[in-house]
């Protein structure tokens, strides 16, 4: 788990609501999302920037902190399930 | 063979110790011999990598529901280093606000080093509730 550096590339979410025979399996793929979140990052780093330095924050060590903070939920795993109804969300 | 163990095997020969004192003598040594090497070379599978949070209870309208949570650790200690970038004014804004609230706690003694601490001391721990309908599990792997 160490030394991950990008954010979560996939995600498995398993639905089954409440009164469905059987559940839907999705297989998502997040690195669109942040392919499609990437231009827009960098539209916003200069503005990022000048606020960062109007409140004093070191920017790259934000950046830094950040990424890394997105990177570390890679693992994460939340399963809710009952009788009728089961939600199994895995982040890898 | 080290010296402090052939020194309770010959006690033991000896008579000096029952084999039971001297059982006890060897696991002793045999700890603190690993806790001298283990401290310093803990490789990195043997690093605390989730908190686990495992729930398992019996509503009377949904019936038996579980909940099974595995929160990694680096989210922590990514969380700590997002700590390290806020400005020192900000940080004294929040040292003040929670000794207002009556809790003694310097967020600048918030290091990674202290994290790493603190999380080998987590290692140890396990919260149990147990109650007739509700069980709730936290705990380290």
């Amino acid at each position: 788990m160490k030394g991950e550096i990008l954010p979560p590339m996939t995600a498995t979410v398993h639905v089954k609501p409440a009164g469905w025979r059987h559940g839907i399996r999705l297989w998502v793929p997040l690195f669109l999302f942040w392919l499609l979140l990437l231009p827009l990052a960098v539209l916003a780093l200069p503005f990022l920037f000048i606020a960062a330095v109007i409140f004093g924050v070191r920017f790259w060590a934000s950046l830094r902190a950040g990424l890394s903070l997105l990177a570390a939920f890679h693992g994460t795993k939340v399963e809710v399930e009952n009788a009728n109804t089961r939600i199994f969300v895995n982040l890898h | 063979m080290n010296d402090n163990r052939r020194q309770v095997l010959e006690m033991l020969a000896n008579g000096k110790i029952t084999a039971a004192e001297a059982e006890r003598l060897i696991a002793a040594l045999e700890r603190s011999g690993t806790h001298g090497a283990g401290a310093t070379a803990m490789s990195e599978a043997d690093k605390v990598k989730y908190l686990r949070v495992l729930v398992d209870t019996k509503d009377p309208l949904d019936g038996p529901t579980k909940v099974n949570v595995r929160v990694p650790m680096q989210l922590l200690r990514a969380g700590v280093r997002l700590t390290g970038v806020i400005p020192a004014s900000a940080r004294e804004e929040v040292n003040n606000a929670l000794r207002k609230e009556g809790i003694a706690f310097d967020i600048n003694n918030v290091t990674p080093q202290n994290l790493e601490e603190l999380i080998e001391q987590l290692r140890e721990l396990t919260v149990d509730v147990d109650n007739e309908n509700t069980k709730v599990r936290v705990f380290c792997e």
